[in-house]
Parts: C-alpha cells; sequence; structure tokens
C-alpha cells in the first residue's frame, strides 16, 4: 500500500476550506448536542410547569391540600363562617377587631409569636382555641393549667366530659399533649388519658373561653374524615367569625454586611495582598529561559498498513480474500515440504498431499482449491473452521 | 526581571502590617507597598548585569546513544559586581541534559566552570539552546536574567548494537583466508604463498614445479580477493520510518550497515556509504588504508528517514554514475513488493550487469505474529491480512534472486548478522 503524497490530496479537494468556516463548523458540531438536549430538557420542563398551579405548603396550613394540610378543614368552615386567615398577630388583632362579638380565633404554631405579641392576642378577650400551644402560650391564655404529659398513637380517644362540643362529636383522635388545670381554676377536661385530658376549655382572665388542644392532627386533611374529628373541629370553631391565626415564620432583620464588621486594617490589606500575589505569580511563573523545541521524526509502525488492511477485510467482511489468502500462506510453506515446486498444477499437489496424510483428495480438493462457490467462505463459522484444518494439515505434513 | 521567593514573603509580611494597622491602615499601606516595590527596585539596579557576562564552551563533541557526554560552560564575570544567581544551560528534551539549572556564584573578575551532562535519547545532532543567566541582586529578592547564545553541538552516534558479532564473524573470515586452513583454488581467490605441506593439506594444492626446486613438498595457497568494493546504500525514505519493535527499519538497517563496514574493512575490502531516498542525504567515499567505520557512523548520525517514496531509479542511476569497476550494492531497505516492483525490478537488469546486489530487507516479527493468530473471525481476517503481506515480501525476493540479486531477509535482531553471513558467503564463494 502507497500513502498518497501530501499535494494530491490539496489538489483533490474541489473548495480549499477556509480557516474560519471550518473552525465555526467544529465548533457547531462540538456544541450541538448539549444545546439541543438542553432545549429538550428547557421544553419539557415548560410544558411540565404548564396549568399546574402552586399551593402553599406547610403543617395545617390552610391553603394545602396535602395530607398535612387543612384545606378540607378550611374549606368546611367557610361553608358557614366568615374565615379571615392571619399571617401575623397584628392582622389577627386587626380581624378579631372588626369581626365583632361572635368570633373564635384558632391559633396555630404560637412560638412563632413573640411575648408581647400573645399579651395582646389574649387582652382582645376573644373565645380562642390554641392548637398543641407553647408553654408561653398556654400560660398567658389559660393561666393555671400546665401540659402534664404526652400520648403517642393511642388511636381515638372518647371525650368522658360535659363539655357540648366534645360530647357531641363522639371520640376523635385527639392523642397528642395531655393537659391538668390546677384545683382553683374552672376548667372542662375532655379526651381524658395517662396523666391528664388532650382537651381542656377554660375561662380567661378576660371572661372569654380559651380552649386548648394537644394536637391539630385531627383538623388535617389526612385524618378530618375520620371518627368525630371534622364534628369535634366545626364544633369548636362554632362561631360567625373564624380568624384562623397562623403566623408565618418570623423574617431577619437588620445585620450588617461582612465587611461592615471587618476592622479597617483589613479592608487596607487587600492592597498589599494583591501585590503579594503577584509577587508570587512572578516568582513561580518566570521560566528560566525559553522552552526548547524538538523537531521529532515521523515514526509509524512498520505494521500499520498489514493491520489497516485486516480491518478493510473485517469492515467488508471479505472472506474469500481471508480463505484465498490464508489457503495461499499454507501452499507457499507446505508445498516445498511434498518435493514440489509452487508451479505444481493443483491435482498433483492435492494426490500428493493425499498419499501422504492419507486424507480423502476429495476433501483436500475443496479445502485447498475451492470451486466457485466455496463453503468455507460462506460465514464466519466456516472461515474459522478452514483456518484450523489448515493449520492441522500443517502439523500433519512437518 | 525576576523576582525570589523572599519578595513574595517580604510582601506577604507587609500585609500582615497593613492588616492588624488599623485607622491608619491608609498611611500603612501606602508606606509597606513603597517600601516593598522599592526593594525590589533597588535589588534589581544592584544586581550583576547578565548581559555584560562573557560565556564560551568546552567539552564533548559526540558520543554514542546509549552513553553521555559532559558539555561545559565557563561563565567569566568582567563586570564590577558578584554574580549570584542560577545557570542554566538549555539542550533539546531527548538530550536529557542534567541538571537542568546550576547555582553559581562568581566574584567579580573571576570566572566558573558548570558542566552538563547530556545522555541523548535520539541519535542525531543537539544543538544547544542558549545559556539562560539569572543574577539575583545583594539582598536576594529579585535580579535579571537573559539568555546569551554560545552555539555548541553534541553530536549522538548510532549505538552499533551488532558490534559483539564482530568477533565471531571475524573469525569466520579469517578462516575463510587461509589462516587456520588452507584453502583450494576457486574463482575470485587469489594466489597467496607457497608454504611446507602438513598432512591434512589437499594434495591437490601441491606446487610440483616448486616441490622439485625445494628439499620439501610445498603447497599453494588461496585467500580470496582483497580490495573489492562495497557500496553499502541505505535507504531513507518512508519505508524506513516503519517501526519495527521499538526502532525505526532505518536504525536496524544502520547497524547492520555499520556491522558489514566494520567486517569489511578488515577483510581488506573498500566500504563507500550512501544515504539515498530521492537525492543523495549521506555519501561517504573509502579513502585508502583504514577502518571506515567511524566516518561511516559520522555520516549516519543525523539521518533521519523522511517521508517520500524512495526512488529507485535515481538511486540505481547514482550508483552507476559512481565507476563502472564491478563492486557488491548493498542495498538495505524495506522489501515492499509495490515500492521495489515499480521502481527498482525494471532498472534491476541496468545494475546487474556490471555490479553485483545484495538487497536486505528487515522484517517485521509482528507480521508473523499476526499471521499466527486464530480463534475468532476478527484473528483470521488479521492473519488473512498478514499472509498477504509475507507472500508478497516471499514473491518480491524470489522475484529479486530470479533476477540475479542476493536477498537477505531478517529479523531486527539477526539482520546484522545475516547480512554479515551473506557478505562471507559472497566472499568464499568468490563472487565478489
Amino acid at each position: 500500500m502507497t500513502t498518497a503524497p501530501a499535494d494530491t490530496v490539496v489538489r483533490d479537494d474541489p473548495r480549499p476550506a477556509s480557516e474560519p468556516t471550518s473552525e465555526a463548523r467544529r465548533l457547531w458540531r462540538a456544541v450541538r448536542v448539549p444545546v439541543a438536549l438542553f432545549s429538550a430538557l428547557l421544553l419539557v420542563g415548560v410544558l411540565l410547569s404548564l396549568g399546574g398551579e402552586r399551593f402553599p405548603s406547610g403543617h395545617l396550613e390552610p391553603e394545602n391540600p396535602e395530607p398535612t394540610g387543612a384545606r378540607a378543614f378550611a374549606r368546611l368552615l367557610q361553608e358557614d363562617a366568615d374565615v379571615t386567615v392571619a399571617r401575623d398577630s397584628a392582622s389577627a388583632v386587626e380581624a378579631v377587631e372588626r369581626a365583632g362579638e361572635d368570633t373564635v380565633l384558632l391559633v396555630f404554631l404560637d412560638h412563632r409569636l413573640l411575648p408581647e405579641e400573645l399579651d395582646a392576642l389574649a387582652e382582645l378577650g376573644t373565645d380562642t382555641v390554641l392548637v398543641q400551644p407553647s408553654l408561653r402560650a398556654l400560660r398567658t391564655f389559660a393561666p393555671g393549667t400546665d401540659m402534664t404529659g404526652r400520648v403517642e398513637d393511642e388511636g381515638a380517644l372518647d371525650p368522658e366530659c360535659t363539655l357540648s362540643a366534645a360530647t357531641a362529636a363522639g371520640s376523635a383522635d385527639v392523642a397528642g399533649e395531655l393537659y391538668t388545670a390546677d384545683d382553683d381554676v374552672t376548667a372542662r377536661s375532655c379526651y381524658p388519658a395517662d396523666g391528664g385530658a388532650a382537651l381542656i376549655g377554660v375561662d380567661s382572665p378576660q371572661g372569654a373561653t380559651t380552649t386548648v388542644v394537644g394536637t391539630g392532627t385531627f383538623l388535617s386533611n389526612r385524618d378530618l374524615a375520620s371518627d368525630g374529628n371534622a364534628a369535634l373541629a366545626l364544633n369548636l370553631a362554632s362561631a360567625e367569625h373564624v380568624v384562623w391565626l397562623r403566623p408565618d415564620a418570623p423574617e431577619e432583620v437588620g445585620g450588617s454586611e461582612i465587611w461592615e464588621l471587618l476592622p479597617t486594617g483589613m479592608l487596607w490589606a487587600v492592597g498589599p495582598l494583591a501585590l503579594t500575589l503577584l509577587l508570587l505569580a512572578l516568582w513561580r511563573g518566570r521560566r528560566m529561559g525559553a522552552l526548547v523545541h524538538e523537531s521529532l521524526p515521523v515514526v509509524v509502525r512498520a505494521a500499520e498498513t498489514t493491520e489497516g488492511r485486516a480491518r478493510l477485510y473485517r469492515s467488508r467482511n471479505a472472506r474469500d480474500r481471508v480463505a484465498a489468502s490464508l489457503r495461499a500462506g499454507f501452499l507457499e510453506r507446505s508445498v516445498p515440504r511434498l518435493g514440489l515446486n509452487t508451479d505444481t498444477a493443483p491435482e498433483t499437489v492435492v494426490a500428493t498431499m493425499a498419499a501422504r496424510t492419507g486424507d480423502d483428495p476429495h476433501h483436500l480438493g475443496r479445502l485447498l482449491y475451492p470451486e466457485a462457490d466455496d463453503s468455507y467462505a460462506a460465514d464466519d463459522d466456516a472461515m474459522l473452521r478452514l483456518g484450523e484444518e489448515l493449520d492441522e494439515l500443517a502439523r500433519r505434513l512437518r | 526581571m525576576v523576582v525570589t521567593g523572599r519578595a513574595a514573603l517580604l510582601a506577604l509580611l507587609a500585609t500582615g502590617a497593613v492588616a492588624i494597622s488599623g485607622q491608619i491602615g491608609g498611611t500603612v499601606t501606602g508606606i509597606a507597598v513603597g517600601l516593598v516595590v522599592l526593594l525590589v527596585v533597588v535589588d534589581v539596579a544592584l544586581a550583576a548585569s547578565p548581559r555584560r557576562l562573557v560565556l564560551s564552551r568546552e567539552g564533548e563533541t559526540s558520543l554514542r546513544l546509549g552513553g553521555s557526554a559532559s558539555v561545559s560552560v565557563l561563565v567569566a564575570n568582567p563586570t564590577g559586581r558578584r554574580l549570584q544567581g542560577s545557570v542554566r544551560d538549555a539542550w533539546p528534551p531527548s538530550s536529557h541534559g542534567a541538571p537542568k539549572a546550576h547555582r553559581v556564584r562568581v566574584e567579580a573578575g573571576e570566572r566558573r566552570r558548570v558542566t552538563t551532562t547530556l545522555t541523548p535519547t535520539r541519535r542525531g545532532d543537539a544543538r544547544s539552546a542558549g545559556v539562560t543567566v539569572r543574577s539575583i541582586g545583594p539582598l536576594g529578592i529579585a535580579g535579571r536574567q537573559r539568555t546569551l547564545q554560545t552555539p555548541w553541538t553534541v553530536r549522538t552516534l548510532p549505538p552499533f548494537h551488532s558490534r559483539r558479532h564482530l568477533p565471531g564473524k571475524l573469525s569466520r573470515l579469517r578462516e575463510l583466508e587461509g589462516r587456520h586452513t588452507a584453502m583450494v583454488r576457486g574463482q575470485g581467490s587469489e594466489f597467496d604463498s607457497l608454504r611446507d605441506y602438513v598432512p591434512g593439506d589437499d594434495v591437490r594444492s601441491i606446487d610440483w614445479r616448486a616441490t622439485a626446486r625445494n628439499d620439501s613438498v610445498v603447497v599453494r595457497t588461496w585467500r580470496p580477493e582483497r580490495d573489492r568494493r562495497i557500496l553499502i546504500v541505505l535507504d531513507t525514505g518512508r519505508t524506513s520510518a516503519g517501526r519495527v519493535g521499538d526502532t525505526p527499519r532505518l536504525d536496524h538497517a544502520m547497524d547492520a550497515a555499520l556491522l558489514l563496514t566494520a567486517l569489511a574493512g578488515k577483510a581488506g575490502d573498500r566500504v563507500d556509504f550512501m544515504a539515498y531516498d530521492r537525492t543523495v542525504r549521506a555519501q561517504v567515499k573509502a579513502s585508502g588504508k583504514g577502518s571506515q567505520v567511524h566516518r561511516v557512523v559520522e555520516a549516519m548520525a543525523p539521518l533521519e528517514a523522511t517521508l517520500v517514496e524512495s526512488d529507485p531509479a535515481g538511486m540505481v542511476g547514482t550508483v552507476l554514475a559512481q565507476g563502472r569497476s564491478r563492486k557488491l550494492v548493498v542495498l538495505l531497505t524495506d522489501l515492499n513488493a509495490t515500492a521495489l516492483e515499480e521502481g527498482l525490478l525494471p532498472r534491476l537488469p541496468l545494475l546487474s550487469s556490471h555490479h553485483l546486489l545484495l538487497v536486505a530487507g528487515i522484517k517485521d516479527p509482528k507480521v508473523e505474529e499476526m499471521a499466527a493468530e486464530r480463534g475468532s473471525a476478527d484473528a483470521l481476517y488479521r492473519a488473512a491480512s498478514a499472509e498477504r503481506t509475507l507472500s508478497e515480501r516471499h514473491r518480491i525476493s524470489a522475484e529479486l534472486r530470479r533476477m540475479g540479486a542476493e536477498v537477505v531477509d531478517a529479523g531486527p535482531e539477526h539482520i546484522a548478522p545475516a547480512l554479515a553471513d551473506a557478505y562471507i558467503n559472497l566472499k568464499a564463494q568468490g563472487r565478489l
């Protein structure tokens, strides 16, 4: 195989490739797959987001349709009462003041409220339902009561009290924190369990009723439908106006930027630090003289052309060439061993070889000098068999 | 300009000082940065000027591949200041100069020698790429650097691995020359001397006329003709660039050519050498007595295979132009069917009519391994391709032999002894 001289290749190329074009094309080839993938991803994302409605998430969130949310209860309440959802204590106070007499304040997550906010809410003097309150809220709204225990996974509890809201609802999933009232406080304890009652109603100092529930689970979308949960929830919140206070997590305000906290010297040190980095770069980056280049000779593997031809045979499945080549090689080596020369007629070679090895001359003829349709070039297995048989024959002739 | 690690350290200290300075940071910054810059500038100014140094060289100019050579640079400092810093003698990467840089200290008016040891891994000429001098000031924080040119070339000669075969081949040659056994007269041998008959000599070699004049029986001895001419032609075309094992064909061919040159020199023959692809790359003419090996080695050292198709027609023309007196032309090339069929074969009769041609080709053992591969369709494709290469090689060898040329075809390990044997056989047959 001869390598074509380089100038021939250039001349045969009809369109001399200009450097920028080929560079741009190369770039385009390199980026087109990632660009296509990214576009497809973007398209799928946009299609998926179309028509999707975003709901707020969170435990006992009135707009949250997930199992832990309380959207179902909020919707139920809205059928009979005017429900106002307040996100901070100020708006809750405002809503209660605007609503007037027949109002129930539902307080969730009161640990997010400051003590003074709790005081302000307590001073409203409205009926309040505290759901799993903090100790501070408990002390503010229902003085004389205390959290005294906790039950987990008890299933539904029975009311066993005289509070109409509870007895009417029957058993409910209120197992959670348990409360006990001091002896000098008039309290209505319902759903008793070991160590206290899961629901307790006391009269607040301002004259209103405060109901404390040890858990909000029975209000969640998942549990609202079971037992007397829904009934209990609605009974507790039975009023013309319901103010649902679920304070948002307080946001951080104020604070100073990080550089305001640094000593002034640090800021000034940026200058000398830059100089240090520059000197470091100069120190490490400066070479001792230029790089020395060396023109290396062209060296290729001598077997390259042979291997290239093998790949060519394989890519074209040139089994006939393979068979012919293997046979020629075999004959070249074996025929002189029989005392014949390479120009000897095939019939003589076959006859001599058959006489030497005792093989069937007919078979030898097919193996070494095939007819037009060579069964040994039919498929890869036949080709492999040819190789083996030739090797075997060569071994016996040795 | 160069700076050292000390300059960076100084600037870092300045940074630290500014960082703890508090309210007076602005002033401290100005002073600290100014001080660092001032010190660097002063040190650069006080460093000995590398431009005014005087460099000269001494050392070895050639070595065999695999060996080492020392090359020195003499750094003379005619300036009034002490030179302190480092010197790098730069050589191409394959020369593997060590150490990479030398720390030097040359007092004013003195000079120092820095020696770099080269251990080249490639044959050929290596040229010095310049001497870089880095002169650091008295404070040791900054300095000046300059690359100066002091040309020097170190030639790496072919290794001549096949030298180990030389004693064996020489003893065969001596046998041939009758120093060990008497030889009968044959073609291409000449009368050597008369000596007394010793039992074991061939009775046919008894010189009866001389015996009659003498008291004892005298035999004639013969020796092969001396002062035959041999022309070794090294093909440096594309086929020589092929790597067989770890070494290009060209280097294997050089090794074989060197053994033949040494052997023929000892045998009293005159050896010419020529490297050819499309033009003469190197040429050495036989000159009187003495070994040609050294001159041939020198001529071979810078040769590299070029990626062009060799021009056998031009080669034949050049050989014929060198005189019509009969000689042995040894062509070291690849037995590549396409290249030889198109180029050499048509011109072979012309060459053969004047000279005896010996073609030496280097086989690739890889191809023979490939030809024996079995076991999968893939292996068989490779085997078939290798068989084809082998059979083409076989065919071209047979064709060359049929046209009267001698052919030596051997693997890289055996080409040098095989070529020497072929030469000795030709000599024994008196065909030279």
